[in-house]
């Protein structure tokens, strides 16, 4: 193939594509697995949002009357995926807890996510000195495994729900500040950040608006995947006891932890929660990977 | 070697400072004081002031980092709260089983993961390679504690084979000299015993693995397959080596650094789910006393078994970089 014709190929490759976002979605709606992950996760928020209109009874009324013969009455035509203990709906408490996983989820990687970029943005952009401190710190927390420092934050701040939105997300916190500071190292001697240095664009505006947004794929896969990672964390404490404390509250984690007292004669009340944990972190992690994949073709079926 | 290891030991001394400095922070920020907790919310002025003195809490707050590193480094963790005995002790008594475990779990993760990893990339795209990355899949996604409630349903409840709770059945007679009873019962050479509690040990461990088998599966598929393609291997196929030679000699032994690198960080998740397997399984290890301490308000107990974790945690990283180097030398340059 001569240079002219290589030349030739490139330019018409180059009509086709529009942009890196419009080929990653394009890539991204053609992965099976990501599809699937989308409507995962489309069930969840929406089970999330229309609970007071999807589920058949209150999360909280009890009704003692269905649990007299012992616990529990498995799944029937009134009530779909049985009750608990206290003749509470089972299927209106998953419907609700919904709420809680989707609530907590997204505040606690939104925590992680602002803190952690801010720190590995300042870390990764002007080096030297804040460079080492923030680092040195992030090494720090990350010597504490992430579930322990969790749990060290929650006894710090008292069991409940803000807790657990604030242990989960400080627990990500060095995840982020290290995955933008590796990647803004990497976009720092960009040819496109000395053309801007050189035309004395301000040093806040570089990293703001051409340094930041080229280094933001790899931090929405993070993102996704941490949303996972934190239904999972959140519900672990719940089960741990550390969630909201309230018994009455519909917690996925912490309705496992009385599920886990009647398994053996009872073993729908936690199997129906835990396949709601795991439908929504399933669909973040499929999700994850399709974006992964998307963003960076080259990894197509290879992570 | 020698000169990268001490510079790998030298990056230990900051994170240890840093570590001490942390929890130490951490329990002056918990809510309470230590007089109020230890003597009661009515205790007099007087009676406060004494027990500030007696622990050097009206010192200056240098002073005061300054003997509580001191006595952290003498092996003192202070004084459990709650059962009133020194916090070392109980970590003793409790560190074998949740070792243990997170052996046996580590066991299960590489034994499982690496060869379906391997196959996986070898027969890509075939029913293994997709039976892996669904499985890998599954495991990142499944919270263990319900994947210890449905082991302990279906194994232990339903079909009897393997029990419940504990770490050993209360009808054997087993001495423990060390703690670590699988050990203690090969040791003392009661079998009955060694096998009690290794059946024990399977269901926690098949749950607590399931998160490092699948990043572990995944790993090694993702590696296998770039070095596969790499010159090396092509020469090596090249000049008539038997495909077992190259499969072993070539492709896995490289595609092994990647998967030698993430174990190290996989004792993380280990010693952190630990708290939830041990929660499950009712297994008397360290994650079990510290859910206990978070209700106990057992605070030397929390900062003393956090402390303690995180430095194995830092040490068992240093063992995995110093084992990278060794297999790896271009690392030891850099």
């Amino acid at each position: 193939m001569s240079v002219a014709q290589i030349e030739e190929t490139a330019l018409e490759q180059n009509l086709t594509s529009t942009g890196l976002w419009r080929d990653s979605w394009r890539r991204l709606r053609r992965n099976p697995g990501a599809i699937v992950g989308f409507a995962f996760v489309a069930v969840f928020v929406a089970v999330a949002i229309l609970a007071p209109l999807i589920a058949p009874y209150s999360p909280t009324e009890q009704n003692l009357a269905l649990v007299a013969k012992g616990c529990c009455p498995g799944p029937s035509r009134e009530h779909l995926m049985g009750v608990d203990e206290l003749g509470r709906d089972e299927l209106s408490r998953i419907v609700y807890g919904a709420r809680y996983s989707l609530v907590i989820g997204v505040f606690s990687v939104a925590v992680g996510l602002s803190i952690g970029m801010l720190l590995g943005a300042i870390a990764g952009y002007l080096g030297g000195a804040a460079d080492s401190a923030i680092m040195r710190a992030m090494d720090i927390m990350l010597a504490i495994p992430g579930l322990l420092l969790a749990i060290g934050i929650v006894a710090m701040l008292g069991p409940g729900f803000v807790p657990v939105m604030v242990a989960v997300g400080v627990a990500n916190v060095p995840i982020f500040a290290r995955l933008l500071r590796g990647t803004i190292l990497g976009q720092r001697d960009a040819d496109y950040v000395l053309a801007a240095r050189s035309v004395g664009v301000r040093k806040s505006v570089i990293l703001a608006g051409h340094i930041l947004p080229n280094s933001i794929s790899p931090v929405i896969v993070a993102a996704t995947l941490a949303m996972a990672t934190a239904i999972i964390d959140v519900a672990g404490l719940g089960f741990l006891g550390l969630g909201p404390q309230d018994p009455a509250t519909p917690e996925w984690g912490t309705m496992l932890t009385t599920a886990d007292r009647y398994i053996s004669t009872a073993p729908f009340l936690a199997f129906f929660p835990g396949l709601a944990i795991v439908i929504a972190v399933l669909g973040f992690n499929l999700i994850g990977d399709g974006l992964r994949e998307a963003l960076d073709p080259k990894l197509r079926g290879r992570v | 070697m020698l000169r990268f290891a001490v510079r790998r030991l030298f990056l230990l001394v900051p994170i240890l400072i840093g570590l001490s400095l942390l929890l130490f922070v951490w329990v002056r920020a918990l809510p309470g004081t230590p007089a109020a907790a230890l003597l009661g919310e009515r205790a007099t002025p007087a009676a406060v002031e004494r027990f500030e003195r007696q622990y050097g809490l009206d010192r200056p707050i240098h002073v005061q980092y300054w003997a509580y590193v001191k006595t952290i480094a003498s092996g003192d963790l202070g004084t459990s709260v709650a059962s009133r005995r020194p916090v070392i002790t109980e970590i003793k008594e409790r560190f074998p089983a949740t070792v243990e475990l997170a052996l046996a779990a580590m066991l299960f993760a590489v034994c499982v993961g690496l060869p379906l990893g391997f196959v996986a990339a070898k027969r890509y795209g075939g029913v293994v390679d997709h039976g892996s990355l669904f499985l890998s899949l599954i495991g990142i996604s499944i919270p263990i504690f319900f994947l210890g409630i449905i082991l302990k349903y279906v194994f232990a409840v339903r079909l009897g084979w393997l029990p419940t709770v504990g770490r050993q059945d209360v009808l054997i007679d087993a001495e423990h000299p060390t703690g670590f009873y699988i050990l203690d019962a090969i040791v003392t050479g009661n079998w009955e015993a060694a096998l009690d509690a290794i059946k024990h040990l399977v269901l926690p461990a098949i749950a607590l693995g399931s998160i490092p088998l699948a990043i572990i599966a995944r790993i090694t598929r993702a590696s296998t397959l770039d070095v596969q393609n790499e010159d090396y291997v092509r020469t090596a196929r090249a000049k008539g080596l038997p495909p077992r030679t190259v499969d072993g000699r070539h492709v896995l032994r490289n595609a092994l650094l990647p998967v030698v690198t993430i174990l190290g960080l996989q004792v993380g998740v280990l010693l952190g789910g630990a708290v939830l397997t041990e929660t499950v399984f009712a297994i008397p290890g360290m994650g079990s006393w510290l859910k206990e301490a978070i209700f106990n308000h057992d605070y030397p107990v929390l900062m003393g078994g956090i402390l303690f974790l995180a430095v194995i945690f830092v040490l068992v990283n240093l063992v995995v970089d110093l084992t990278y180097g060794l297999i790896n030398p271009r690392i030891r340059v850099s």
